[in-house]
């Protein structure tokens, strides 16, 4: 059940009218309830595998609580490996075991198995990590109801790519539930619109043009076709993800939970670090408050920083997807974080002045669409193939073709983002006078109605990690 | 309560622009005329600016109908002129909505014309109850009143939904054209004009091909075809499926579909003065051998039993059931098309008899 089908909306309306109009205290029943069919429509066996995390990490953070001492970590370590067990043999199984046959030169999939990677893994685990850490350091008092937990786990808006929340941040809102303010529904309403149309008129539009590129690398050589296929990505992506994370913090935000920005656009950014500030930022905070962090930070040294920010990276990169090609787009921006590091933290991390500032955000651009790269293509030698087509002088003749007003729409977009990064309007616009709102909302529709691709269904590109 | 009555206002808001856009005569006019929509439009606006002197006949149908009033266009013998918005791949429920935006006041014709294959309902292997098609091509004819026929036509809740929300919300329906549009704005534009100036003349002057299917064999026993070297390749498919297929089991869907839309335009006009008559297309170059079972309350008869309706001879056109004359298993050539229509003018001519002064 896609965020961007009918059916999806047909079930938002029925579990919206349930909820509200469901005493207080049934509406956790309704909205886990409604959370596991969400997940069960993708693959009813799963959610054996999703109660059973959830069972464990209810347990463990129950028992770090009542424990001291050695036996407090021995618990935490527990739940922290049924998870990486978890996660480890559904995501990393076949990526291990077809290294490994490479090692010992057997057939390519020697070891493989037949693995479906299960929908959300890698996001609800990660959010169950937080939690029994954060419970170790007592900075979260463990949950005791097991149906209050198991809804923190489940909650349909961000169970499948996040934003990844933290168990504080949700059961702030949850136990001191406040009916949504005017504002905030419109808000919402405004937010599942706006994900709606990333989705479905530029995401998906992008994707065609991606998909056209990146199936079949060597039938399009040259630098123009690979510019195109790779920042066709660059947009698909950015697209995609910031849609769905608007549709599910609007959708949330309809039931009473609030939850934090996951994109601030990123690709304004003026450096890698900044576009890490803007991009993915729950995964940024999480990698940051339980690796970067728990490894010492920049806490012990200068090499040790530099160690602890790569590994950081590279962990990162190896959570979207077990291929070394994640590895190395880690790798990749462990490296240029690293250098922004070593050129001085200030440069980086202050906004230059607005003569530099337009050379800095496109070169940011640049290195952020090259680094795609490693991200989108099928193969490390397809990575290495566009990268020498991009910066290979050969221009070639093009079939990968931009359509005219795609590009006057990323114009368009671009313009609103600049508008946006100086009044910040959009949360504005739900408080604001009717006739803006519903001029926002009436363009949104349309591009959806008219622009949107919907004769085929694009998965969320997220949706595969 | 205000979130509430904005989200309203903003959706009512939404459907106003939508409709100013797609339900007024604007978008219509710079359809691609290439499209199924286009192609509607295109003979619906011939015919509204036809010059009309004299009784008026209008026929109907499919691709078998397209080159029907060449021939008849200057023809004064006949005491009648005829036209056609026939349009290829469309069926009864299209015609319908067609006769209704050609014919506002159903004073225009003095008979309008219809084909139909057979007599008896034979079933078919499509179900046209389903063809999403009928959605595009009459579309920027539906109105919101007829959301619930128009969509309950329609069998299943998915189509139905389909077609219920195109009609609420054109723009789902022309979304594949408008963003066609966006891409080439000028050269559509540029079409769309081209195709309002010359149109008139690419229906009425159009000269079907000469190529006929002489040398083609049928054994309908051993359910073969004998091909003559040089013929076209598609041939073969195209008779092997027409003629070897089988018959599907009849289940009165094609008659249901077929009974409720004849009735509908039947309703158009009744008590008119506009007479409705029907009549067998020629069937092929190969006709059966054997025909369908006869049906004393098919579709067809039951139209011939109401006033107004005039059912011709079923066999009339079977002289013209030579392959000399047809160019594939459906479809006359222009020397085929040429004496069906002269025949049928003629003959429709008398069946109306002299016209009212």
């Amino acid at each position: 059940m896609l965020f961007s089908t009918i059916s999806f909306f047909e079930f938002l309306a029925v579990v919206l009218a349930l909820f509200y109009v469901s005493p207080l205290r049934a509406r956790k029943y309704i909205l886990l309830a409604a959370s596991y069919f969400f997940y069960m429509s993708w693959n009813p066996k799963f959610i054996v595998l999703l109660l059973t995390l959830t069972a464990i990490d209810y347990t463990a953070a129950l028992w770090i609580e009542r424990s001291e001492d050695r036996r407090r970590k021995l618990f935490l370590i527990i739940g922290l490996a049924g998870n990486l067990c978890f996660l480890g043999f559904f995501k990393y199984y076949n990526f291990l075991g077809d290294n490994l046959a490479l090692l010992l030169h057997r057939p390519p999939h020697a070891f493989a198995l037949a693995i479906i990677l299960p929908l959300g893994i890698s996001f609800h685990t990660f959010q169950s990590m937080s939690y029994i850490v954060d419970v170790y350091r007592d900075e979260q008092k463990p949950i005791r109801n097991p149906v209050d937990y198991a809804l923190f786990i489940a909650f349909f808006p961000q169970l499948v790519a996040g934003p990844i929340v933290r168990a504080r941040e949700f059961f702030a809102d949850f136990y001191a539930w406040v009916h949504p303010k005017s504002e905030e529904v419109l808000r919402g309403a405004l937010l599942i619109m706006l994900g709606l149309a990333k989705k479905m008129a530029f995401a998906d539009q992008f994707a065609q043009i991606a998909d056209a590129y990146f199936s079949n690398v060597a039938a399009h050589p040259g630098a123009i076709s690979a510019w195109r296929g790779v920042i066709a990505f660059a947009l698909q992506i950015f697209f995609d993800f910031s849609g769905y994370t608007d549709m599910a913090i609007g959708m949330a935000l309809l039931l009473g939970f609030r939850f934090p920005q996951n994109f601030r656009r990123p690709y304004l950014a003026f450096s890698i670090t900044d576009f890490w500030h803007r991009w993915h930022m729950s995964l940024s905070r999480w990698l940051r408050d339980y690796l970067y962090i728990s490894l010492g930070g920049n806490r012990h040294g200068t090499l040790k920083t530099y160690r602890n920010l790569m590994l950081t990276m590279l962990l990162g990169g190896l959570w979207h997807g077990a291929s070394w090609n994640f590895v190395i787009w880690g790798a990749y921006h462990g490296t240029l974080l690293s250098l922004e590091r070593m050129s001085g933290r200030s440069l980086f991390e202050k906004r230059p002045n607005l003569l530099l500032y337009p050379f800095r955000a496109a070169l940011t651009f640049v290195l952020v669409s090259v680094g795609w790269v490693f991200f989108r293509a099928a193969t490390f030698a397809d990575s290495r193939y566009i990268i020498g087509q991009m910066f290979s002088g050969a221009r070639g003749v093009s079939d990968i073709i931009v359509p005219g007003w795609l590009i006057y729409m990323v114009v368009f977009s671009f313009l609103v983002a600049l508008a946006e990064e100086r009044w910040e309007f959009t949360d504005r616009l739900a408080r604001g006078p009717a006739w803006a709102y519903a001029t926002a909302v009436v363009v949104l529709l349309l591009a959806v109605e008219l622009i949107g691709v919907t004769d085929k269904q694009i998965p969320f590109v997220y949706f595969q990690f | 309560m205000r979130a509430a009555l904005i989200l309203v206002a903003t959706l009512a808001g939404y459907a106003a622009v939508e409709n100013l856009i797609f339900n007024t005569s604007w978008y219509p006019k710079i359809v691609n005329p290439d499209s199924s929509t286009g192609r509607v439009e295109l003979f619906l606006w011939n015919e509204h600016k036809r010059l009309k002197i004299g009784p008026q006949v209008l026929a109907i149908g499919d691709s078998r109908m397209g080159f029907f009033p060449r021939y008849l266009r200057d023809d004064r013998q006949l005491g009648y002129t005829f036209a056609s918005i026939a349009v290829a791949g469309s069926t009864p429920r299209d015609w319908y909505y067609m006769f209704r935006d050609v014919d506002p006041t159903r004073r225009r014709y003095s008979a309008i014309v219809i084909p139909v294959e057979s007599y008896d309902d034979p079933e078919t292997w499509d179900n046209h109850a389903n063809r999403e098609t009928d959605l595009h091509y009459v579309i920027a004819h539906l109105r919101w009143s007829d959301m619930r026929e128009f969509a309950s036509s329609y069998q299943g809740a998915p189509l139905r939904g389909t077609a219920a929300l195109g009609i609420a919300l054109k723009g789902t329906v022309y979304r594949t054209d408008f963003q066609d549009l966006l891409k080439h704005r000028r050269a559509r534009l540029a079409a769309a004009d081209l195709a309002r100036r010359e149109s008139f003349g690419w229906i009425y002057d159009y000269v079907g091909t000469d190529y006929n299917v002489s040398g083609d064999q049928i054994d309908w026993k051993a359910k073969t075809l004998f091909i003559p070297p040089g013929h076209h390749p598609e041939e073969r498919r195209l008779f092997t499926e027409r003629l070897f297929s089988g018959e599907p089991p009849d289940t009165g869907r094609w008659s249901a579909f077929l009974s409720y839309w004849l009735n509908r335009i039947y309703d158009l006009y009744r008590g008119t003065g506009t007479r409705i008559v029907v009549f067998r297309l020629p069937r092929g170059p190969f006709p059966p051998p054997e025909s369908p079972p006869h049906k004393d309350h098919s579709s067809v008869r039951e139209l011939a039993s109401k006033p107004g309706v005039i059912l011709d001879d079923e066999h009339y056109f079977d002289s013209l059931e030579r392959p000399e004359l047809f160019q594939d298993p459906l479809h006359l050539n222009a020397q085929g098309c040429a004496e069906f229509s002269k025949m049928l003018g003629k003959h429709v001519s008398e069946l109306l008899g002299p016209a009212a002064k």
